[in-house]
């Protein structure tokens, strides 16, 4: 689903590369925990993977085709994103001007599929989330924990092939946190997709298949 | 993706209703301006040569005297009637008359009834024999407006002349308004001459008669002194009178469109920066970087759209409602009072529209434009770059490149002359100024608050600059919408100042004498001078002076000719020169031109001209250029001694008149009497003075709507700016307060920003309105009006608005920063992602 090799990258004006010949990948079913200490560039591989910041060089090849993220134009990687990729990010980002099933609707819409079809198939994925019912609520008007459901089911609506996921429990308590690490691995695994989860807690990284940690020299 | 659009346009919309409710009002401003000036003029326009062509007919060549007071030779009607090109020949005396002793006025139209069936049928009584017989007869036929008024009697009188005249009927088919007097070209001729001549002549040619050729062979043929005018010149003749009046307040309208836009672009600027974290995360989840651009484009357009709408409705429904209460002139006195018929055509109605569109996407561009490039990564992360103090020198060296480039251009283009009439270049230049000022803003707002950084200020003041050094964007946005609606306030009035300060300085020069006596156009009666010159008139000084007019050029207005009592050694003592006298040479004609006359024809001092006069054209010396404020088209004064011996009769339709000493009241009862009893105006110089400074009140009352909307759009804009950019640093403020600063002086610190800002704006505004305003009074009112008047600035008023704006901006602060940190700051720092 995801194998990068030769990845580099170096941010203008900073005096070394943050990462240089990272190679690894993530298979198809298999979700994948990245550790490592604050500011070693987690943050910086996952938006290189998602096209959201240019790497200096290597290849970034996603999804059964294989397409190379690092050589796409940027309305190409938008692209890509929209039909390939899901996201879940530690500060939920959830658009509070549409409701929650807007907002899980949104990378439909993105795809182009026809609105017509989501009532029923975006009611399901609420109830598997546990916020069945909720479709019609606005986002202010819920938790944290029930705010990270909303963006893991937007993350697997479209079925993607690839999610990547920054610290997605690192703004909630412990308890809703395991809830929502839970939802999210048994929500990937169903649907056979892969996953890059960057994480802090040793207690995620445990739950994952496979732990890749990034340090300044490199990925181990 | 459509659908997603439309949930995003319609969250935005309901989520800003005041802001969007404020863009889309200014923008049908703009519009609703535009668009009624447009139709007002347009209507006005269409009336004038509707009313034209009643009168007139519609000949294919009128041949007419270049001299107003000059007639066509007998001989040469004869040989045009043997032109066989020629289908109809209508031959016309048309000279004004006073009926009875009144003061009413009427134009007589002499014509042959039966060439003026064929060309001109509105003009003859109906077609029942015995109106035709009696038409023949030496009766007179008046038009609506005056048959209501005569009797069956009516005593015509010019100068000395007079005709005791039978009213035969009404000529029902003139329009309403008209007052005219229709009669047998041979009984007008007997009574008011020319004796050996006609006024002018009418064409219609032969079908399949091509005009150029006609005209080619004709034109080398025609005596000096008269000219031959197609029908398109008449209409281009018609049309120039009122353009630059007319091309003038649409570009006043305009520039309300403009500040619309401005609108738009703090609305949408402040729309992208509130939702960069949303716009950025449909980015990450795939939104395509030219969407991100589109749907900002589209915003503005969901703008643009109903607002222009309304502006259409609005400017028709301005439209009608101001022709009826005050007909169809805007202030320029070009048309008549009467009540046009409004008539939206679609072609100008859809342009209109458009352009209350394209405003709105001028707007929207830049705010979309830095949608697009927003990095998403970031963006997600801390919200809109304001456009940080990045680039250092190099950016300012770019900057100052680029003012340096657009003050040349300004100059560069102000000092173009007129293009088709039109001040192109001063217009062009004027936009640049705005831009200037624009353009300045950033460097004025890094200079002033760097200055004010420096100083010692409690924290949360500090805080509050620091934070604009860093984070210039909206405040740049801010001052710059006040920059561009102030500087246009500014222009305006100064404009208005100056002309006003010139206007009445000049009326003291024209205006020497206590009393006038006029007569528009016809000579005074031949009693009334007598009277006048009689030893025991209460008068000891009576100066006469001939007005009538000549053509130039067929397409232009006619230009005036004054025949005055001059002293040939001292002009200087009765007209207002604006530069040097040149002396002429004994056996030459001097003639003292308006500064008008000075640009419409280009004409310099010492410079000799051609002037078609009394039948033939006579060489002139230029000597002098006075200032002339009333006559817009040109004037030219020659001597009364002059003209006599040039073969012209002098007959004297203006009076200036200075009472003996110690008979100023007689001398005013006097002349009230004689004007009552000739039918005559007799007016006092401050009734004059003060009548033509209302007047000018009058013609500039639309001006002042328009700075009026100007203004208020830039105050709606400087409050939605100011108040978004305290919205946007919400979290912030709240931080502050929890971290232990007390709210009021939080408050005080914002308003104390809100102010510096409101500052840059106004001084930057006064500055480039100040520039403005003399592109306006030394190019566009030259080139465009032929009036030239020295700056005067008008400063209580100026800085009384500015008073007012400032007040206005701190306000705006203050009630942002009150609902910023009205809130909890413990929700406002849990909500705020
Ligand atoms: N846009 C950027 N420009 C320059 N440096 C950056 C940028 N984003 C992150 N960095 C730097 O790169 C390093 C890695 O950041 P990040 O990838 O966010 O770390 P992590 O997610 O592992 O905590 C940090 O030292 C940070 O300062
Ligand atoms: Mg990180």
């Amino acid at each position: 689903m995801l194998s990068v090799a030769g990845l580099g990258k170096r941010y203008p004006g900073a005096a070394r590369p943050l990462f240089s010949e990272l190679r690894f990948t993530v298979g198809a079913g298999e979700i994948v925990a990245l550790v490592g200490e604050s500011g070693v560039g987690k943050s910086t591989l996952l938006n290189c993977v998602a096209g959201l910041e240019p790497a200096d060089a290597g290849t970034i090849l996603i999804g059964p085709d294989a397409v190379d993220m690092a050589r796409l134009d940027e309305a190409a990687a938008a692209a890509l994103r929209a039909s390939r990729i899901g996201f879940v990010f530690q500060a939920f980002h959830v658009l509070p001007t549409l409701d929650v099933a807007q907002n899980i609707a949104v990378p439909l819409l993105l795809n182009g599929i026809d609105a017509a079809e989501h009532p029923r198939h975006i009611e399901e994925l609420l109830a598997r989330v546990g916020l069945a019912g909720f479709g019609p609520r606005w986002p202010a008007s819920l938790s944290g924990g029930e705010l990270q459901r909303v963006a893991i089911a937007r993350a697997l609506v479209h079925r993607p092939s690839l999610i990547l996921a920054d610290e997605p429990t690192g703004n909630l308590d412990p308890r809703t946190a395991d809830e929502v690490l839970s939802l999210l691995l048994e929500r990937v695994r169903a649907c056979h997709a892969g996953a890059l989860i960057v994480t802090h807690s040793r207690h995620v990284a445990q739950a994952c298949d496979r732990i890749l940690a990034l340090d300044p020299e490199g990925l181990r | 993706m459509m659908r997603l659009g439309w949930w995003l346009i319609r969250a935005q919309l309901l989520a800003r209703r005041s802001a969007t409710a404020l863009s889309m009002l200014a923008i049908a401003l703009g519009v609703a301006l535009g668009y009624a000036i447009h139709l007002i003029n347009d209507a006005a326009l269409a009336d004038f040569s509707r009313a034209m062509k009643a009168v007139q007919g519609e000949p294919d060549v009128v041949i007419a005297p270049r001299d107003g007071a000059g007639h066509i030779p007998l001989a040469l009607v004869d040989q045009l009637s043997r032109d066989a090109a020629v289908a109809v020949l209508a031959p016309v005396i048309e000279t004004r008359v006073r009926i009875g002793d009144t003061p009413l006025l009427a134009r007589l139209i002499g014509l042959d009834p039966f060439s003026a069936a064929l060309l001109m049928p509105t003009l003859l009584p109906d077609q029942a024999a015995d109106a035709m017989g009696s038409l023949l007869d030496g009766a007179v036929f008046a038009s609506p407006a005056l048959a209501e008024k005569v009797g069956a009697d009516a005593t015509l009188m010019r100068g000395a002349a007079r005709w005791q005249a039978r009213i035969g009927g009404e000529l029902a088919a003139v329009p309403a308004g008209e007052k005219l007097l229709v009669a047998d070209i041979a009984w007008v001729q007997a009574h008011f001459g020319p004796r050996d001549g006609v006024g002018e002549i009418r064409i219609r040619l032969s079908p399949g008669m091509p005009l150029a050729a006609w005209r080619a062979a004709w034109a080398p043929r025609l005596p000096a002194g008269i000219e031959l005018r197609a029908a398109e010149d008449n209409q281009a003749r018609v049309s120039n009178i009122s353009r630059a009046y007319r091309v003038n307040l649409n570009v006043l309208a305009m520039v309300a469109l403009l500040t619309g836009a401005f609108l738009v672009f703090a609305t949408q600027l402040t729309a992208v920066a509130q939702r960069s974290t949303q716009f950025a995360l449909l980015g990450v989840l795939g939104l395509p970087p030219r969407l991100r651009l589109l749907q900002v484009l589209v915003e503005g357009l969901a703008i643009g759209v109903p607002g222009s709408l309304l502006g259409l409705l609005l400017g028709c429904g301005l439209a009608v409602g101001f022709t009826r209460v005050a007909g169809g002139d805007l202030g320029g006195g070009f048309f008549s009072p009467a009540t046009p018929v409004i008539v939206p055509q679609l072609l100008p109605t859809a342009g209109f529209f458009a352009l209350g569109c394209l405003a709105s996407l001028l707007g929207a561009l830049y705010p979309a434009w830095l949608n697009r490039i927003q990095p998403l990564a970031q963006a997600l992360k801390t919200g809109f770059a304001q456009g940080q103090a990045r680039g250092g020198g190099h950016a300012r060296g770019r900057d100052a490149l680029l003012i340096l480039a657009l003050a040349v251009g300004a100059l560069a283009l102000a000092r173009v002359p007129a293009i088709a009439d039109l001040p192109l270049g001063g217009y062009a230049a004027i936009a640049l100024l705005l831009m200037l000022g624009i353009v300045c803003a950033p460097l004025a707002t890094r200079a002033l608050f760097g200055a004010v950084a420096r100083a010692r200020l409690p924290a949360p003041l500090k805080i509050a600059v620091q934070n604009i050094l860093q984070a210039p964007l909206m405040a740049q946005v801010a001052a710059s919408g006040l920059i561009v609606s102030f500087a246009l306030t500014v222009s305006m009035v100064t404009m208005v100042a100056s002309f006003r300060t010139a206007l009445d300085q000049w009326l003291d020069a024209v205006l020497p004498a206590p009393l006038y006596m006029r007569s528009k156009a016809v000579p005074l009666p031949a009693e009334l001078l007598a009277d006048l010159a009689r030893a025991d008139s209460p008068f000891q000084r009576v100066e006469r002076m001939a007005a009538s007019s000549f053509s130039l050029d067929p397409q232009r207005p006619t230009v005036a000719l004054l025949v005055r009592e001059i002293d040939r050694r001292d002009p200087g003592a009765q007209l207002p020169f604006t530069g040097a006298v040149a002396d002429v040479a004994p056996g030459g004609i001097p003639v003292w031109i308006s500064e008008a006359m000075q640009q419409v024809h280009g004409i310099a001092v010492g410079q000799r001209l051609r002037l078609p006069l009394l039948g033939r054209e006579i060489e002139v010396t230029v000597s002098g250029v006075w200032r002339d404020y009333a006559r817009q088209f040109g004037a030219v004064v020659m001597t009364a001694d002059d003209y006599l011996a040039l073969g012209g009769r002098f007959e004297a339709t203006d009076l200036a008149l200075w009472p003996r000493p110690g008979q100023e009241a007689a001398a005013q009862t006097w002349l009230r009497g004689a004007a009552t009893r000739h039918g005559v105006e007799a007016t006092a110089s401050g009734e004059i003075r003060e009548l033509s400074l209302s007047i000018f009140d009058k013609s500039f009352a639309i001006t002042h709507a328009l700075e009026a909307a100007a203004m208020l759009i830039g105050l709606f804009g400087l409050a939605v700016t100011l108040a978004a950019s305290v919205g946007l640093r919400a979290r912030e403020l709240a931080m502050l307060a929890a971290l232990g600063f007390d709210r009021a002086m939080l408050g005080r610190a914002v308003v104390f920003e809100g102010a510096l800002v409101t500052c840059v704006g106004l001084a930057l505004g006064l500055a480039a309105g100040i520039a403005v305003g003399a592109i306006l009074t030394h190019v566009v009112n030259p080139q465009a009006f032929h009036w030239r008047m020295p700056l005067a600035v008008p400063w209580p008023p100026l800085l009384a608005v500015a008073a007012a704006t400032l007040a206005a901006g701190m306000l705006a602060s203050g009630i942002a920063a009150r609902r910023a940190t009205r809130l909890p700051a413990a929700q406002v720092l849990a909500s705020a992602q």
